[in-house]
């Protein structure tokens, strides 16, 4: 199941300081709810591990980060991470880009994520990725802000990875809220309306 | 709702007093007592002393190899009592098993796992909660292989081959060919008019609303198995399991108690039946497995997954020449559909449908690909649905060719009455039908004239309704032990009867109700025959150990089968009874007649004898020369299958701002000859238009390119409400079988095989003066929304 | 490994005391536990109501609810409709038109019928629908449930059992 994400998100600091902490997985991974980076195994490709829980699916994640692309004049960055549940629950596999643009006051970071989810996770469809996706990144930005903010204040401890009731619940919630119509009727299942 | 008997040549079952209640009244069921009060007995309900519980680790991939399976953490969880996994079964031969068409399948995964959901190792444990943590704890490594869920992509030579085991290195199961190449070929190359349709029938589910389990029950101080089962056909599953597991078959004991229904999905044999038995038999308790409705959805017999391409050749006046058909079965990762040996394609042949025309060919291959194995007949005797949507929407497509009316276009091209028995070019002969009886009624019942003038009224106002009809001929009733066999074993059936002293009876029958009504309908048969109240006649079906030999109910066969056997048994009782009635009358045989209930001398109705009073004789007064009792056993081998037909009319309005479809009406007329119970024929109508509604508004399995399936649960694949359910409005046309011992035909199926057509046409109807010609199901309102869309119609 | 509470529910009149662990599901302690075999399980997302019981006074899905939740309360199963010695209207009304044919779905069907009755002893066809739309049925395409409803509801109008 591939799903694609873009966001787009602001912070008030300058494109250097935005950039110091972007082009370095190990930092960015401190920011991922649930992720750490385990081993560095050469100047591009990391080890690493995210913890994910979707309500009562508990997905540990190993795999293998790898940059692909660093561009440190246009601020560019193109990340590769492919992970397999140490289980046997699935897999995933996520190719993400990641751009500076300097904006009044500050800096714009510009994101796209082409996500490809393989397993249990992938069968609860797009529209549960999806959500997931956006509180995650939520969670991402505002510990990305943190970071800029005290740089040597987050230490080598790995955010928390979200409480996986709460992740569940907000996300159905999420995508429920979408659809306010009362009335059932023979929704399309691969665009995901709900029933009752 | 009054039968007409349309085929005056053959003569009406005189119907018996309410009180008897034989065939044609609307008895109310005898099994219906229990359900209201909760106390059926289906196999979940099924609980035994020390009881343990199986649950399934599945593959979360659809194409992967195993590297290793590690169950220490779930073995040392306080309750789980075995882990089971195909390395396990593979020592004792079991890691595959045959299917039922000519395949194996593994039974749990060795080597690799081919779909996702596929079974993987199977944990025992004391309770389900345990079972299943424990399940959660089993650490499975998989190396990742490319995945083909494109059955158009199979046979290419850059996609993956899924089956190692076969010796056969190819993604291509089998070509089945069937019909006259030549003269089709010369047919279409003459005619002023041909037409094509591609049509795909989708990979859907049955879905009953009880899934698929089993008790397993192995007693070691008897040496005796009892496995209570989901099951369709529990003597076939019987001889199976002795076959395959090596048990002696006469310590096997399989009882199908109440079904939750089956639509086909209860006819294989599943790898958790298997699970189950090897651990009760290695662990001496029983072990119950009930799978969930996801793993109902996703790894148990799908339907249907046929992708068709039909081609019709016509003169300019309408009269169809040949029909041309090409088809591509995907079948998923084992072939497991269940069917007759003889067809790989089971009786899709029967798509030239209810016309009369001298040429057709037919071309069907089947593929693996990454996705749950089958396909199995849902509703439907084997691939008729299929066959049935396929020839009606290509006389549709043809019709809007032709510029015809297509309810014209079927009547001139109707096989006509006195054609009968009517040998089809792909090979079938029908028994009887009289398909423009069923259209004419069936445009009546709808108001077919004034809903064309409403449609061109709403035309010019930009309003879209549409009417679509399917006169379909279905075959049920397998079959003929010449041509019909399901691995092996010939497809008659069966009937016992018994009368007792103070004459009542029970009855046992080798087929096996999941809710059409046996407990009633057979006592009717009965009662008919013989003139005992059909309350004093006791039905059983369903326990390998009373009930005699036969193959089960599915494909709309135990009428035809079945209840030709019990009828037959029956009349060897009449016969037994003119003997003792004769001894007790002191009269001649020939000097006796018969009406329901009882013997009497011609001419003197006075001097009579009830069946009654004959059944207290045989045990109490035995005519010398004779053997005491009064019961028979038939075993049955239909000479041919029965051909129920009908026409159905579907009205839809289509709301422009969201594409959503509304069937308005709905008319189903069926022909299924003699009827047992018009009440429970009635019922069985609105059941199967209800899964045709699903099948063409609703419902779809999907994979994505990695082989996650969609649809995998009941939040995706969706089962029509009653708020979405219209009204449906029958009728019946009577056309007897001349061939079966009550002219009866079999009708549970013809709903489902009929209606998606129906439902389809009255679509494209509504949208043909834009241009559209088919749309392929489920219908969406996101599909007609995009359409309008295309077409510049603005809601 | 679960925790096990002691839970008292009042179970069709009686009153019951039994202990199970607290992530137990009301479906099953009502099949296991009590006995009583009649509330059905058909799926495994709360979409098909062939769980549906009386819980308190209201119609819930007993696959959704845990049975401690049910302490200190009252359940009204299938087994446990008010009958006086035969059958409820309910009951009646689905055998006399014919509303079920395999009988699984139909406990639950009872049960939301009752307390679709209960709320609207006079329901129209369209508001019967909507009051069974929780509840999923593969054999009878519901023609002859909503009969059966409106069967029920004529004759308890009559004054019969409630």
């Amino acid at each position: 199941m591939a799903v694609t994400i873009e966001k787009t998100f602001r912070v008030d600091e300058p494109a250097d300081k935005v950039w110091a902490i972007l082009s370095d997985p190990k930092k960015v991974a401190l920011c991922v709810p649930g992720a750490q980076i385990t081993e560095q195994v050469d100047d591009k490709t990391y080890k690493g591990a995210i913890k994910v829980k979707v309500g009562p699916s508990v997905t540990d994640f190993k795999g293998e980060v790898q940059v692909v692309r660093l561009d440190g004049q246009a601020h560019e960055i193109e990340i590769l991470g492919k992970g397999q549940d140490v289980r046997g629950k699935g897999s995933a596999s996520m190719k993400m880009t990641g751009k500076l643009r300097t904006v009044d006051g500050g800096t714009e970071v510009v994101s796209t994520s082409e996500l490809n989810v393989v397993g249990i996770l992938a069968q609860m469809g797009a529209r549960v990725i999806t959500e997931v996706s956006n509180i995650m990144f939520e969670q991402f930005v505002n510990n990305f802000k943190k970071q800029l903010q005290s740089p040597d204040g987050i230490s080598a401890q790995a955010a928390k990875s979200i409480s996986g009731v709460g992740l569940a619940f907000s996300a159905l919630k999420a995508s429920f809220s979408r659809h306010d119509d009362k009335s059932d009727s023979s929704g399309d299942p691969n665009s995901g309306s709900g029933t009752k | 709702m009054a039968t007409q008997n349309t085929n005056p040549g053959l003569v009406e079952v005189e119907k018996t007093s309410p009180e008897v209640s034989g065939m044609g009244h609307r008895m109310k069921r005898k099994e219906d007592s229990r359900f209201l009060q909760g106390r059926g007995n289906y196999v979940d309900d099924v609980n035994l002393p020390h009881m343990a519980y199986g649950h399934m680790v599945r593959s979360p991939y659809a194409h992967a190899r195993i590297k290793s399976i590690n169950t220490d953490a779930a073995k040392k969880l306080p309750g789980v009592l075995a882990i089971i996994t195909g390395e396990d079964l593979a020592k004792a031969n079991l890691a595959w098993m045959p299917t039922l068409y000519f395949d194996k399948q593994m039974v749990l995964a060795t080597g690799k796992v081919l779909f996702q959901a596929q079974e993987v190792a199977f944990v025992v444990a004391e309770d389900r909660y345990i079972a299943a943590d424990a399940a959660e704890l089993v650490e499975v490594e998989y190396e990742e292989l490319p995945v083909l869920v494109d059955p158009y992509k199979a046979t290419d030579p850059s996609s993956p081959i899924l089956r190692e085991d076969r010796e056969e290195k190819s993604n291509h199961i089998f070509h089945w060919e069937v019909g006259d190449k030549t003269a089709t070929d010369k047919a279409f190359e003459n005619a002023a008019v041909k037409s094509k349709v591609h049509a795909i029938s989708q990979r859907c589910h049955p879905a009953p609303l009880e899934t698929c389990g089993c008790v397993a029950d192995y007693n070691k101080a008897t040496d005796r198995f009892n496995i209570y089962l989901t099951s369709q056909a529990p003597h076939a599953h019987r001889t199976l399991f002795a076959l395959v597991a090596g048990l002696p078959e006469q310590n096997i004991r399989v009882i199908s108690p109440d079904i939750g229904g089956g639509f086909g999905n209860k006819v294989p044999i599943y790898p958790g039946y298997v699970c189950a038995v090897v651990a009760s038999l290695t662990l001496g308790v029983p072990v119950k497995w009930i799978e969930t409705r996801s793993e109902n959805l996703q790894s148990t017999g799908f339907a249907r997954d046929y992708h068709m391409t039909a081609e019709l050749a016509a003169d300019k006046g309408g009269k169809i020449k040949a029909m041309r058909v090409k088809t591509l079965a995907d079948h998923g990762a084992f072939n497991a559909a269940a069917q007759p040996t003889k067809f790989p394609a089971g009786l899709f042949s029967v798509c030239t449908g209810s016309y009369d025309y001298p040429a057709a060919f037919c071309e069907v291959d089947g593929v693996y690909t990454n996705k749950a194995p089958g396909g199995i007949a849902y509703r439907c005797s084997f691939r008729i649905t299929e066959a049935a949507y396929l020839i009606e929407r290509a006389v549709d497509v043809l019709a809007l060719d032709l510029k015809m009316d297509p309810a014209e276009l079927r009547r001139k091209n109707f096989i006509r009455p006195e054609k009968f028995p009517y040998a089809t070019p792909l090979g079938w002969t029908y028994d009887s039908g009289n398909y423009e009886g069923a259209l004419n009624k069936a445009l009546e019942m709808v108001g077919y004239k004034e809903l064309r003038k409403e449609q061109e009224e709403k035309r010019k106002k930009g309003e879209m309704m549409g009417i679509g009809i399917s006169s379909f001929t279905e075959a049920v009733g397998a079959g003929p032990a010449h041509t019909f066999d399901i691995a092996g074993i010939k497809m008659f059936d069966s009937a016992e009867i018994r009368i007792h002293p103070t004459g009542k009876a029970i009855c046992r029958m080798g087929t096996k109700s999941q809710g059409q009504g046996h407990e009633t309908t057979y006592a009717q048969i009965v009662a008919q025959e013989l003139g005992i109240p059909a309350k004093d006649v006791i039905i059983e079906e369903g326990d390998t150990d009373t009930a005699p030999y036969g193959l089960g109910t599915y494909a709309s066969r135990s009428t035809p089968t079945s209840g030709a056997a019990t009828a037959l048994a029956a009349r060897k009782i009449r016969d037994k009874a003119k003997k003792i009635a004769a001894f007790l009358l002191e009269a001649s045989e020939e000097d006796l007649e018969w009406e329901p209930g009882k013997f009497f001398v011609k001419g003197a109705p006075g001097k009579a004898k009830t069946i009654q009073e004959i059944a207290f004789a045989a045990y109490t007064n035995i005519p010398p020369g004779l053997e005491a009792g009064l019961e028979a056993i038939n075993y049955y081998d239909p000479p041919n299958l029965t051909f129920p037909f009908g026409t159905y009319i579907s009205v839809v309005d289509i709301d422009k701002g969201t594409g959503e479809v509304k069937v308005r009406k709905f008319v189903a007329v069926d022909d299924c000859g003699n009827v047992i119970n018009p009440m429970i024929v009635e019922g069985q109508i609105h059941g199967g238009l209800t899964e045709g509604l699903a099948i063409a508004f609703m419902q779809q399995i999907d994979y994505d390119e990695n082989g996650n399936v969609s649809g995998g649960t009941f939040m995706d694949y969706l089962v029509p409400t009653a708020v979405e359910t219209p009204h449906w409005d029958t009728g019946l046309t009577c056309t007897p079988s001349p061939h079966h011992p009550f002219g009866a035909k079999g009708v549970g199926e013809s709903p489902n095989v009929g209606s998606p057509a129906a439902f389809v046409n009255s679509v494209v109807d509504a949208l043909s003066h834009l241009g559209v010609k088919h749309i392929d199901m489920p219908i969406t309102p996101w599909k007609v929304w995009n359409i309008l869309k295309e077409k510049g119609v603005t809601g | 490994m679960a925790k096990k509470e002691l839970i008292q529910v009042k179970v069709n009149g009686k009153d019951r005391e039994v202990a199970a662990d607290s992530r137990l599901l009301l479906v099953h302690f009502i099949r296991e536990q009590l006995g009583f075999t009649g509330t059905h399980v058909g799926c495994d997302t709360s979409n098909c109501g062939a769980c549906t019981v009386i819980l308190n006074g209201k119609s819930v899905k007993s696959c959704t609810v845990f049975a401690v939740q049910a302490d200190g309360g009252e359940i009204m199963t299938v087994e446990g409709l008010p009958s006086n010695g035969s059958l409820h209207p309910l009951q009646e009304g689905f055998k006399e038109e014919h509303g079920l044919q395999c009988g699984f779905c139909t406990p639950g069907m009872l049960m939301s019928s009752y307390a679709l009755l209960q709320k609207n002893p006079k329901p129209s066809e369209g508001e019967i629908r909507w009051g069974i739309s929780g509840n999923l049925c593969r054999c009878t395409g519901y023609q002859n449930i909503v009969k059966a409803v409106q069967f029920a509801s004529k004759k308890m109008a009559q004054g019969e059992t409630k």
